[in-house]
């Protein structure tokens, strides 16, 4: 088993997100007792000593983004979750937003206690349709009950939590370029400095947090961050949510207690790879951490100092099994059109960048690639390398980069004879009446 | 020859309420939503709702035009009664979206980024949806539909009239 | 007031600054172009990178120079081998989809981009795949050519249009390698009066006058100095014209000594790097018809009997006096006071007022007093008006409402451009123009700026600051 749960801990039923079978669980007590017997430093204080690492991808210290706020600088705070969850494989935010929104409605109105934010937003993506509908209405709930809004409880707090739906870009899910999306403008993101927790949403100090990070604010301040410790390693406490999808069994949104024998989550709780095949890779947290193999997946446990010790990463928790037998010219080709189409365009290296390596990638896969095209790719993804405004840059950088390394023969082979080493294959499932394609719609 | 548009200021109303909503000075805010709204409304942004919305909002008209390109959601003129939008990102595509889309392209005779002759289906690629584990996913409009097979996706389009 | 250093050298930095603006300050070169010292800091280009080494010896980092706060005590690089690699890939991606088509592009000789493919890379592009296309020829404006593909979406024009002219005009649609610059759609890009800075500023060849378009290479062409005479704000400004050694010899002898363009000569005092599009618009005013003949009620006459005739009528004259005009330079002002200033009432006239749809004032450069020297005639006249009863008016330069003057009055005109009431005054007397003399004019604060000649004026008309001594001057004394 993938260990003890923390956020997936009740039966999902068609009404077990509603605010009665939320209190049944015993939702708001932690709020109200934070409201009434804490501070907003000892808040900080406890989720600083959890060491809760962000869930987003990058693993900041929640404690320490926190820490940045002057509680008392006079000036208003921000407080915003992101939700908008479109990394390629990731979906664990989903289960959150659709079958427990009360956890995060609750751990944001005690987020906002402790930093003293008197707004706060959740940036949904736009495409989440059914996530928004189940948010809202928990929303709407919660301000029924005197939960948000002014005088939460008959307390001296009030907090306003607004829903922000996107529109349509998968950069907004970068923390400036979401608070720049949600002034109403482009998501272009931002350099820094200045750090957004001293400058951000309309140039306040501004908290953009993870939904899952987020979510477990409430179990932490209830558990008290040395029991919460319990679970995990000592770098990585608590859980994961780790959507899994791709190539595998049992497709769909796990908990993972850190420190878990990945071998062991894959294998058993997800039922292993598709039809009993062998696996070729995984790609472990999102399309540009690096893939691992089963000789790196047969010893590693799930957790960031295990993952960064064989070269990858925890990093969103959206895991893709992919079977042997998948060409993996055609699956980075996915990815580097899905780069090119996100782009923002703001920075040279990444506007040009992108467009170039879908240009080449398309090439390769057309069979018309050249023997230098390989190095090109590893060049202009190294050209991207730490010298963009964001990480979108390096991130397709990576994912390029890792794929070669792993795979560089069915490259050159691709190359050298116009035509997949694998027959073009990515859905190893397809119905037998159904031809492998070798080119891509445009 | 351009229609003459009927006009969206009856969400005046709408707008005033989600205002209060958002802290004061945060009207540039509203760009967004609004615009989401008046699309739900019309099916599309018109030109003499970019006027409108800049004067009530006081934002740079050039601000709205920008968001309305940026953006994938946002549309400047009408398409099919039905849009349909199929993932094509990486788990979707080791799970079958290929198929589908070719199937949707061969029964509905069009090509994505196409609208079908009878204004009846517009038909779409798109990027990750956050439904990897439902894998094929096709949007119907606002609705994901998910674990597609090109029977299912037979069996939807004869419901969507 | 944090110290630092740049390739070793010690540099004062002032609070607050970043390294791009202490290097600037202090003459370090570092390449940019997105960054301008006028507008808000973009930091999309990536050219401006610098090395700053790490405490201790240990591993330093690259990062662009714009955002960078200066910190006490840091060592920057601005062109170590890590800089000099950053900037060649820099300028590989910006090539990467140029399309170096600097053969038919107006830019070539002052383009950012050449310079620095030149002095930082100097390699031709290592790109196998095809480059992507854009609009060429975009009509931003009447007055400005849009060329997509050149752009580098360095945002300057968009900054300006946000921070500067306020106009809110410009932004970029779409987004990844599909960005393309545009106006907005209610054509205010159109209105806004600045709109033509965006030219100056754009490091490529994207924004292009369409009254300069394919004119001339402007390695053909010098830079005079000069002074903008379309309100009294006195933007300096440098008029572009032929070289002498880049004469036609076959076309209209004309197109020597025209006006091919106007920009801007910066100016912390005045209009720092800006001017409004009237003043790209001077030759429109400058190269209308000029006069060139002197002439009696209409008769043409040699200029020195002009001037006889018109020293006659001043010495009979019982009550003379004179429009001074708000276009005279400082020294003409001054020969007029010390020759004519005893004998007749001065009255100072607006030459220009504000044309219909022309701005009128805003708080950026543009002036009510659309007249350059208006400070230094009143100073020297006062803001008398002319009195009713005067039976000479002398009418220097443009704008008397000839209608007003007192009747029976006689007239002296002293004009620069074809008129109909050349031909009605007593004595017509035709004079230089600012771009056939050195002066200066004093703008409406008080601050003085020189102007300079770009062409010889005609033997058959006058320079008025030595005509004005002659129209004084006792009969006897002149043979």
């Amino acid at each position: 088993m993938s260990g003890r749960k923390l956020l997936m801990t009740f039966p999902v039923t068609p009404t077990s997100h509603l605010l009665a079978e939320v209190r049944q669980r015993g939702g708001y007590e932690t709020l109200k007792r934070v409201l009434t017997s804490m501070t907003p430093e000892q808040v900080t204080k406890e989720v600083t000593a959890s060491g809760i690492l962000g869930h987003g991808g990058a693993a900041f210290p929640v404690g320490r983004k926190w820490s940045v706020i002057q509680l008392a600088d006079g000036q208003p705070h921000y407080l915003c979750a992101n939700a908008d969850e479109g990394e390629p494989g990731t979906f664990k935010d989903r289960w959150i937003l659709e079958n427990s929104p009360h956890q995060l409605v609750e751990s944001m109105a005690i987020a906002a206690y402790a930093l003293q934010v008197r707004n706060a937003f959740v940036y949904i993506r736009g495409e989440f349709d059914l996530p928004y509908h189940r948010l809202q209405g928990a929303v709407d709930e919660a301000y029924e009950a005197g939960l948000l809004g002014e005088r939460i409880l008959g307390t001296d707090f009030s907090c306003d939590l607004v829903v922000y739906r996107g529109a349509g870009s998968y950069v907004c899910g970068e923390a400036s370029a979401l608070i720049t999306s949600i002034e109403g403008k482009k998501g272009y993101p931002r350099n820094r400095p200045p750090r957004l927790t001293v400058r951000g949403l309309y140039q306040r100090p501004t908290v953009i947090n993870n939904v899952e990070s987020l979510s477990n604010i409430e179990i932490i301040v209830r558990m008290g961050a040395q029991e919460f410790r319990k679970l995990g390693t000592a770098k990585s406490p608590g859980t994961q949510l780790v959507s899994i999808s791709g190539h595998v069994a049992k497709p769909g949104v796990y908990e993972v207690e850190y420190g878990t024998p990945l071998a062991k989550f894959i294998y058993e709780d997800c039922g292993g790879v598709l039809g009993g095949r062998k696996l070729k890779c995984i790609i472990p947290g999102g399309i540009s951490t690096k893939v691992l193999t089963d000789a790196d997946i047969a010893t590693v446990t799930y957790d960031h100092k295990a993952m960064e010790a064989v070269g990858s990463q925890v990093g969103s928790g959206g895991m893709v099994v992919i079977a042997e037998g998948t060409c993996m010219v055609r699956l980075l080709q996915v990815m580097l059109r899905f780069y090119h189409h996100e782009s923002c365009g703001q920075c040279t290296p990444c506007r040009e960048g992108m467009g170039w390596l879908h240009r080449i990638i398309d090439r390769i896969v057309d069979g018309k690639g050249r023997p230098e095209d390989i190095d090109a790719l590893v060049r202009i993804s190294k050209a991207n390398d730490g010298t963009t405004i964001c990480g979108m840059g390096d991130a397709a950088g990576f994912a390029t980069v890792g794929i070669i390394a792993k795979f560089r023969d069915e490259f050159e082979y691709y190359i050298a004879n116009g035509r997949s080493k694998c027959g073009g294959v990515l859905e190893v499932d397809a119905p037998a009446a159904s031809a492998p394609r070798e080119t891509a719609h445009a | 020859m351009s229609t003459p548009v009927t006009s969206m200021r009856h969400l005046l109303p709408e707008f005033e309420k989600l205002k209060k909503r958002y802290p004061a000075g945060f009207e540039s805010s509203l760009t967004l939503p609004c615009l989401r709204r008046i699309q739900k409304e019309r099916g599309y942004v018109a030109d003499e709702d970019i006027d409108w919305l800049t004067e009530y909002l006081s934002v740079p008209r050039i601000q709205i035009e920008e968001v309305l390109t940026f953006y994938t959601q946002y549309r400047r003129g009408p398409i099919g009664r039905w849009h349909l939008q199929a993932c094509r990102n990486v788990s979707c595509s080791m799970r079958g979206a290929e198929r589908m889309i070719d199937h949707l392209a061969r029964r509905l005779g069009i090509q994505p980024g196409e609208t079908t002759a009878d204004g009846r289906f517009t038909l779409d690629h798109v990027e990750c949806l956050g439904s990897c584990g439902t894998a094929p996913v096709v949007i119907v409009n606002e609705t994901y539909h998910e674990n597609m097979t090109v029977e299912k996706l037979d069996k939807l389009l004869g419901e969507l009239k | 007031m944090p110290d630092f250093f740049i390739n070793g050298q010690p540099v004062k930095a002032e609070k607050g600054q970043t390294v791009m603006q202490a290097a600037a300050a202090h003459g370090f070169f570092i390449p940019t172009f997105c960054w301008h010292p006028h507008l808000s800091v973009a930091g999309n280009c990536r050219i401006c990178v610098v090395e700053v080494e790490g405490e201790g010896g240990g591993g330093g980092w690259v990062e662009i120079a714009c955002n960078m706060p200066v910190t006490e005590g840091m060592r920057v690089l601005t062109d170590s081998e890590a800089v000099r690699q950053r900037r060649r890939e820099t300028l590989q991606f910006i090539l990467l989809n140029h399309p170096v088509d600097c053969g038919i592009c107006d830019k070539a000789g002052e383009c950012t981009l050449q310079d620095y493919h030149y002095e930082l890379n100097g390699q031709p592009s290592i790109s196998t795949v095809p480059k992507v296309h854009a609009t060429k020829y975009f009509d931003l404006s009447s007055r400005i050519v849009l060329d997509n593909e050149r752009c580098i979406v360095c945002s300057r024009c968009v900054r300006f249009t946000r921070e500067v002219s306020k106009s809110h005009a410009l932004g970029i649609q779409n987004r990844g390698d599909g960005s393309l610059v545009r106006p907005v759609e209610n054509r205010d890009f159109e209105a806004d009066p600045y709109s033509d800075n965006v030219i100056d500023i754009c490091p490529v060849g994207a924004l292009l006058s369409k009254q300069f378009l394919h004119k001339a290479r402007v390695w053909y062409l010098k830079a005079t100095p000069s002074v903008c005479p379309g309100c009294s704000r006195g933007c300096t400004i440098d008029l572009w014209h032929r070289k002498a050694e880049w004469k036609f010899n076959a076309l209209d002898p004309r197109e020597n000594t025209a006006i091919a363009r106007v920009t801007p000569r910066e100016n912390p005092a005045v209009n720092g790097p800006w001017i409004c599009n009237k003043g790209r618009d001077l030759a429109q005013i400058f190269e209308r018809p000029r006069a060139q003949q002197a002439m009696q009620k209409g008769q043409a006459l040699p200029l020195a009997d002009a001037i006889s005739a018109a020293r006659r009528l001043i010495g009979e004259a019982r009550r003379p006096a004179a429009l001074v005009s708000s276009w005279g330079s400082n020294e003409e002002l001054a020969a007029f006071k010390a020759a004519l200033g005893g004998r007749f009432t001065c009255a100072v006239k607006a030459d220009w007022q504000p044309q219909p749809g022309e701005r009128v004032e805003d708080d950026l450069l543009i002036r009510a007093d659309k007249n350059p020297n208006t400070r230094a005639a009143v100073a020297l006249f006062g803001e008398a008006q002319l009195p009713a009863d005067a039976d000479l008016v002398l009418v220097w330069g443009e704008g008397a409402n000839f209608g007003t003057l007192p009747r029976g009055a006689k007239t002296v005109l002293l004009g620069s451009y074809l008129a109909p009431e050349n031909g009605h005054a007593d004595v017509f007397i035709p004079i230089s123009i600012q771009t056939e003399r050195a002066g200066h004019y004093t703008n409406f604060s008080g601050v003085v700026s020189r102007f300079e000649p770009i062409v010889r004026k005609k033997d058959s008309v006058a320079h008025a600051e030595q005509l004005f001594a002659q129209l004084a001057a006792k009969a006897e004394a002149i043979a």
